[in-house]
C-alpha cells in the first residue's frame, strides 16, 4: 500500500492506494492554519475510511506543506506527483495544467509519466484560483456559481488586466457602467484562460491535455481555456486528488525500492 | 557560512578598516576597476543586496525599478549600508542603475556619488580609448574626494593582489568542474564574496591554502594538469578541446543570470533537500565567473589604458558584447563541460536578465540540456516556491529524480 | 459614434491631419518597397537616421509601430505572444509588442512592419533598445549595429564626441558593406539641411503653443510628431510641417484654441498611453484642460551645424533629452512650465520605460518646488493596457484638477 498527502494552500488531500495503485480511500479537507495538523487529520480520516492500520504504510507528502509532515517518508514536489497521478489515470496525457488556489502549473509529461519540463505562474495571484475567488466576491456570487454564471454570457466583456488588484477595479468599473454580471464573469474567465494559455505556450502545447486542481471543476474556465489553447481538455473525475494519488503511487515505488 | 553570516562578517571587517582610518568606496557593478580605486589608497567594497532589508524606496522609486536597485536604495534610506564613504555606480550598463545614481545624488546630496560610464556594444579600440579617458576622469574625482593621488606603487601592488586572487579562484572553478568533490561550490562563492567585500591579503592567503589542499586532492587522481589546462581554456574561452570524464557524479548543474550573487543562490540550492553537494558545478555569465576570468592589466604603459583593456577584456557582460557571442559561449560550456541541467536566474525587473533568458533557455534546449527559469528577487521573498521549483527541476532530471 | 461627436465638440480637429495620414501611408509603402529590395533597416527613435537615409537605405521605426499597436489596442495580444516565448511581462512593451508581431505578423496591425535587413540601434534613448534588437535579430537573422552614445553628465567632452564620431564612421562602413552603398558628402549635407529645416518648422509649431489659447493639444502633437521622428530628410515631410504651421498660425491669429474653452494649461511628461490617450485628452478637454507642452514631442528638436556634419550629428544625437541626467530633465520641465505659462503638470509613469520614468518621483518634488505649480504622477503603460488601472488614474487626475479649477 501507499499513502499520498497533498498539502495545498486551501485544501489538504489524502489518498490511500493498494499495491497496484488502485484507490482504497481518498479524502479532502480544508488545510487551515497549520499544515502538519491537517496532514494528521486527513491520515486519521483515511484510517477511518479504510478501517486499516496505516502506521507503517509508505507515505509521500507533496504540495506547499510537504516538508511539514514529519511522518512522511519522503517529500516530492507537486509537479512530479500530479504528473505521475494523471499518467496513472490516463497514460496518453502529454500536457497537464494544474490550477490551484495560489499556484498554476503547466507540466509536460514524458512517456514514463515523469515531468520533462514545467512552468509556474509568477508570484502574484494572477492566473490562480485566488483570482477567481476575488472576482466572485466582487460580483457577489459564490465561487461555485461563478462558472455557471459566466456560461450564460453571449458577449463576454473585455477584462484586460491580469493583475488581481487591477482587474478587481476593472470589474468594479464594469459593474458601475451597467455591464451584466454574466458578461463580466465570462470576461474574468477569459482573462484567466489567456494567462494560463501564455504559460502553456512557454512549455509547448501538446495534445491530449489534462486539467486538474480545484479550478478544473469550473466549467467556464475549462470552456475558455479550451478555446484559448484550441484543443480539447481531459478532466479527471476527481481533479483535486491527482497530486495525492501521484504521491501515493510514488510511495509504493519508494517502498519497493527500499525493500 | 550563510548569506546572513557573510553580511555580518563583511561589515565587521569593513568596520575595522574604517576604525583604522581607511576610506571605503562601495561599488555595485562586477567590472569595477578595483586596482584604480586601491591605487588611491581607498578600499573598494562590493555592496550586496540585503535580503532582510525593509522596503523603503517608495518615496523615490517606482515598484518597477529593478529589484536590486530598490534593495540598495532601501538600505541607504534605512541607514543599513555597511561602512562606506561613497559609492561608484556604473553608467550605460542598464537603465535602472543609470537613473539610480541620479536619484541618489538628488536625495542624498551629502553622499559621495561617483559614476563610471562604460562603453556598450563591441566597439573595439575606440571603446578602449574612450573608457581609458573615463577611468582617468574617475581617478581624478577620487583624488578630489579623498585627497590621495594615484600611486603607481599602490596600483602595482593592487594588480598583483587582484591577479593572485583571480588566478587562485580560476583554478578552483576548473577543479570544481573536473572533480566536484574536491571543493564545495559554496566555498568558492564565499571566497568570491569575501574578496569583493574587502580585497585583503588575508583572504588571498586563506585562498592559497585552500588551493593547496585542492591540488593535493586532485593529485591523487592525477588531475592537476588537466585542471590547469581547463583553467586556461576558460580564460581563453576556448572549450573545444576540453573533455570531462564520464565517471563524475550527476547531475551537473550550471547557474546563469547577470545579477545573481553566487553565495545567495548556492544557499538557496543547498537548502533543497535532494540536491547532492556535488550538483552545482559552475556558474557563468553571473557574478562569480565574470569577475574571476578577467585578463590581468599589463604593468607597462598608461595605467588607465591597461585597465581599460583588462576590464573590457573580461568575459561575458551583456553590455560589452553582443548576444550571439554570449550564446556561443554558453553552448560551448554546456556541451564541453558535460552540464546536464541549467538554472537560468531572472532577477525581477532586471532588463538585461529578462531579455536574455529566453535565448539562454533556447540554447540549452537546442543542445538537449534541461533547464529551469528561476525568477528571483534579492529578498527571495517567495523562497518556498523557489525551492519547490528547484526540487521539481531535479525531479525532472534523469539522474536527480525522486524515488 | 455619439461619444465621438461629443468629443469633437470640445476638441478641434486639425485640417492638415488628412495630409499627415497620406505622409505616413507613403512612408509605409516606401518601407515595404525597400524591404522587398533588401534595403530596409529598423531604427530606434533616437537613431542618427540622416546617415542611412543619405545612403539610400530605407528605414522603419518599431517604436512608432508600437504606438500604432497601442492605438489599435492590440498591445495585450501581441505582448502576450512575446510572453509565450519567455519574455517577462516586466519588460518594455514596445519590445514585447514588436517581438510578438514578428512572431505573428498576420495578427498585427497592417500585417506587421516590413522585414528588416539590418537593425540599427542607438542607446541615447535607453539601454533597452540594444537588448530588444538582439532579440529581434535572433528571430529574423538581421544583424544589429549599435551606435553607442554613453549617457552624458553635464557637457559632452572631446573624448566622448570622438568616440561617438568613431561609431558613426563604423556605421557608414557597416551600411556600405551590408547594402553596397556609399555615403556622399553632398547627399549628407542635403539630407541634414532638410532635416534641420523640418525640425525648425516643427519647433515653430511647438512654440506657437505658448499662445493662449494653445493652438495644439498634447494628442495633436503626439500624432504630428511621427514624420519628424521617422521621415526625416524628405521634402514631403517638410511640406507637411509647413502646412501644419500655417494652420497653427491661423488658429493663433483667429484666437482659436485646440480645445474650445481653455481654462487650465498643463505639462505632460513621458510617452502617452497610446490605447487611451485620446479618451483621456478628450475628457479633460471637456473640462477645459489643455496641454500646450510636453517633454516627449519636445525631444525631437535641435539643428545640424555647419561644421563637419558627422561631428554635428555626433553632438546632436548625444545631447538628446533622455541621454542626460535627471537634473537636466528637471531644468527642461521647469523651463517649459515657465515659457508656456502652465498651471501644473502630469507625469505619466510608464512601467515599460525605466529610463524615462525612474526619477519622476524625485523630479516631481523638485519641479513643484522650483515652479510653485502642483503636479501629479499617474502610473500605467504606453502599449500594454493590462498594466494600467484607469480608475486609479482618473482619481489622481481629478485630485489635481480640484487643486486648479
Amino acid at each position: 500500500m501507499g499513502i499520498g498527502l497533498d498539502l495545498g494552500s486551501s485544501t489538504t488531500k489524502g489518498v490511500l492506494v493498494d499495491k497496484n495503485g488502485k484507490i482504497i480511500a481518498a479524502r479532502l479537507i480544508p488545510t487551515g492554519a497549520i499544515a502538519s495538523k491537517a496532514a494528521e487529520n486527513v491520515l486519521e480520516e483515511l484510517t477511518k475510511l479504510s478501517q486499516l492500520d496505516l502506521g507503517d504504510v509508505s507515505t509521500v507528502s507533496t504540495g506547499y506543506g510537504r516538508t511539514q509532515v514529519e511522518f512522511a517518508h519522503e517529500s516530492i514536489t507537486e509537479i512530479t506527483c500530479h504528473s505521475v497521478g494523471v499518467h496513472s489515470l490516463n497514460p496518453g496525457i502529454k500536457l497537464l495544467i494544474d490550477v490551484g488556489g495560489q499556484d498554476s502549473k503547466v507540466i509536460r509529461i514524458g512517456s514514463k509519466g515523469r515531468p520533462t519540463n514545467f512552468e509556474l505562474n509568477d508570484k502574484c495571484s494572477a492566473g490562480t484560483g485566488r483570482f477567481l475567488e476575488v472576482m466572485a466576491r466582487v460580483l457577489e456570487v459564490s465561487i461555485d456559481e461563478l462558472g455557471p454564471l459566466a456560461l450564460k454570457s453571449k458577449f463576454p466583456c473585455l477584462i484586460s488586466s491580469t493583475c488581481t488588484v487591477f482587474a478587481e477595479s476593472e470589474v468594479i468599473g464594469r459593474i458601475g457602467s451597467g455591464e451584466s454580471p454574466a458578461n463580466i464573469a465570462a470576461g474574468v474567465h477569459q482573462a484567466m484562460a489567456a494567462k494560463i494559455s501564455t504559460l502553456s505556450r512557454r512549455v509547448g502545447v501538446a495534445s491530449p491535455t489534462a486539467v486538474t486542481g480545484g479550478v478544473a471543476r469550473n466549467p467556464a474556465f475549462c470552456h475558455y481555456l479550451s478555446a484559448a489553447l484550441n484543443c480539447d481538455l481531459w478532466i479527471p473525475k476527481e481533479p483535486q486528488l491527482t497530486g495525492a494519488l501521484g504521491a501515493a503511487i510514488l510511495a509504493i515505488a519508494r517502498a519497493s525500492d527500499t525493500e | 557560512m550563510s548569506n546572513a553570516q557573510a553580511i555580518e562578517q563583511s561589515e565587521r571587517i569593513l568596520k575595522q578598516l574604517v576604525d583604522k582610518g581607511k576610506p571605503i568606496l562601495g561599488y555595485v557593478y562586477p567590472h569595477t576597476p578595483l586596482e584604480i580605486i586601491m591605487a588611491h589608497g581607498v578600499m573598494p567594497a562590493l555592496l550586496y543586496a540585503n535580503p532582510t532589508v525593509m522596503g523603503s524606496y517608495e518615496a523615490s522609486l517606482q515598484t518597477f525599478a529593478c529589484s536590486f536597485v530598490r534593495n540598495m536604495f532601501s538600505q541607504r534610506v534605512n541607514d543599513q549600508l555597511p561602512y562606506v564613504d561613497g559609492i561608484v555606480f556604473p553608467g550605460n550598463t542598464c537603465d535602472s542603475l543609470q537613473n539610480l545614481a541620479d536619484i541618489w545624488h538628488l536625495r542624498f546630496p551629502q553622499d559621495k556619488v561617483f559614476r563610471l560610464t562604460y562603453p556598450a556594444g563591441n566597439q573595439g579600440e575606440a571603446a578602449i580609448q574612450y573608457f581609458a579617458e573615463e577611468l582617468r576622469i574617475f581617478s581624478n574625482s577620487l583624488e578630489d574626494a579623498y585627497g590621495f593621488p594615484f600611486s603607481d606603487a599602490a596600483f602595482r601592488q593592487a594588480v598583483i593582489l587582484v591577479q593572485r586572487f583571480r588566478n587562485a579562484v580560476q583554478f578552483l572553478y576548473a577543479a570544481r568542474l573536473l572533480q566536484p568533490s574536491s571543493v564545495p561550490y559554496r566555498r568558492i562563492a564565499a571566497f568570491v564574496r569575501e574578496f569583493h567585500s574587502a580585497p585583503l591579503e588575508t583572504v588571498v592567503d586563506e585562498l592559497r591554502a585552500t588551493v593547496n589542499d585542492v591540488e593535493h586532492s586532485l593529485a591523487k587522481t592525477g588531475r592537476v594538469d588537466s585542471t590547469k589546462a581547463l583553467q586556461h581554456a576558460l580564460l581563453e574561452r576556448r572549450l573545444e578541446d576540453v573533455s570531462i570524464l564520464s565517471d563524475l557524479p550527476t547531475p551537473r548543474l550550471a547557474i546563469v543570470g547577470g545579477m545573481t550573487e553566487p553565495q545567495a543562490i548556492s544557499e538557496l540550492v543547498n537548502a533543497v533537500s535532494k540536491v547532492p553537494s556535488t550538483a552545482v558545478v559552475f556558474d557563468l555569465l553571473s557574478f562569480g565567473f565574470k569577475t574571476i576570468f578577467t585578463p590581468m592589466p599589463a604593468f607597462e604603459g598608461d595605467p588607465f589604458e591597461t585597465m581599460a583593456r583588462s576590464v573590457l577584456g573580461a568575459l561575458l557582460e551583456p553590455t560589452q558584447e553582443g548576444l550571439p557571442k554570449r550564446l556561443d559561449f554558453l553552448k560551448a560550456a554546456l556541451t564541453h563541460l558535460a552540464i546536464d541541467g541549467l538554472i537560468v536566474c531572472e532577477q525581477s525587473f532586471c532588463d538585461p536578465d529578462e531579455f536574455e533568458s529566453p535565448s539562454l533557455l533556447a540554447v540549452a534546449s537546442g543542445v538537449g540540456v534541461r533547464s529551469l527559469r528561476l525568477p528571483v528577487d534579492p529578498e527571495f521573498s517567495d523562497r518556498v516556491r523557489l525551492e519547490g521549483r528547484i526540487q521539481s527541476f531535479l525531479e525532472t532530471l534523469p539522474h536527480g529524480g525522486a524515488a | 459614434m455619439s461619444e465621438k461627436a461629443k468629443e469633437e465638440k470640445a476638441y478641434r480637429v486639425l485640417e492638415s491631419h488628412g495630409f499627415l495620414q497620406r505622409v505616413v501611408f507613403r512612408y509605409m509603402l516606401e518601407g515595404h518597397a525597400a524591404s522587398e529590395e533588401g534595403k530596409l533597416a529598423w531604427v530606434t527613435s533616437g537613431f542618427p537616421v540622416e546617415i542611412p537615409v543619405a545612403m539610400d537605405v530605407g528605414v522603419s521605426y518599431p517604436e512608432q509601430y508600437g504606438a500604432v499597436i497601442g492605438s489599435e489596442k492590440a498591445g495585450p495580444k501581441l505582448c502576450g505572444y512575446a510572453e509565450e516565448l519567455g519574455y517577462s511581462q516586466e519588460l518594455c512593451s514596445y519590445a514585447r509588442a514588436s517581438i510578438g508581431s514578428v512572431k505573428h505578423p498576420e495578427e498585427s496591425p497592417l500585417e506587421g512592419l516590413p522585414a528588416p535587413q539590418a537593425l540599427l540601434a542607438c542607446n541615447n534613448i535607453c539601454g533597452t533598445v540594444l537588448r530588444w534588437y538582439d532579440a529581434i535579430s535572433q528571430m529574423t537573422g538581421a544583424p544589429v549595429f549599435l551606435v553607442d552614445t554613453p549617457p552624458l553628465e553635464g557637457e559632452q567632452l572631446p573624448h566622448h564626441i570622438a568616440y561617438v564620431r568613431h561609431g558613426l564612421d563604423d556605421l557608414v562602413s557597416f551600411l556600405s558593406e551590408q547594402f553596397g552603398t556609399t555615403l556622399e558628402e553632398d547627399k549628407l549635407r542635403e539630407v541634414t539641411d532638410l532635416a534641420t529645416e523640418t525640425i525648425g518648422v516643427w519647433t515653430q509649431c511647438l512654440e506657437a503653443c505658448k499662445n493662449k489659447p494653445s493652438p495644439l493639444n498634447c494628442a495633436d502633437r503626439f500624432l504630428a510628431m511621427a514624420p519628424v521622428v521617422a521621415i526625416r530628410g524628405r521634402d514631403y515631410t517638410l511640406e507637411y510641417y509647413q502646412m501644419l504651421l500655417n494652420e497653427v498660425k491661423d488658429r493663433v491669429t483667429n484666437g482659436l484654441g485646440a480645445i474650445r474653452d481653455e481654462k487650465v494649461r498643463l505639462l505632460w511628461d513621458n510617452i502617452p498611453p497610446w490605447f487611451r490617450v485620446f479618451r483621456i485628452m478628450g475628457s479633460l478637454a471637456k473640462r477645459g484642460v489643455v496641454f500646450p507642452a510636453d517633454t516627449y514631442t519636445h525631444a525631437w528638436t535641435g539643428s545640424f551645424k555647419d561644421e563637419d556634419r558627422m561631428d554635428s550629428i555626433a553632438s546632436m544625437y548625444s545631447n538628446v533629452y533622455l541621454n542626460k541626467g535627471l537634473e537636466a530633465k528637471v531644468d527642461k520641465m521647469c523651463g517649459l512650465i515657465k515659457d508656456y505659462d502652465l498651471d501644473g503638470f502630469v507625469m505619466f509613469s510608464v512601467r515599460s520605460c525605466k529610463r524615462y520614468s525612474l526619477g519622476q518621483l524625485v523630479s516631481k518634488e523638485l519641479v513643484s518646488e522650483r515652479t510653485g505649480v502642483p503636479g501629479v504622477v499617474i502610473e500605467g503603460d504606453m502599449v500594454d493596457s493590462r498594466l494600467q488601472n484607469d480608475a486609479q488614474i482618473e482619481t489622481r487626475l481629478d485630485a489635481l484638477l480640484e487643486m486648479l479649477l
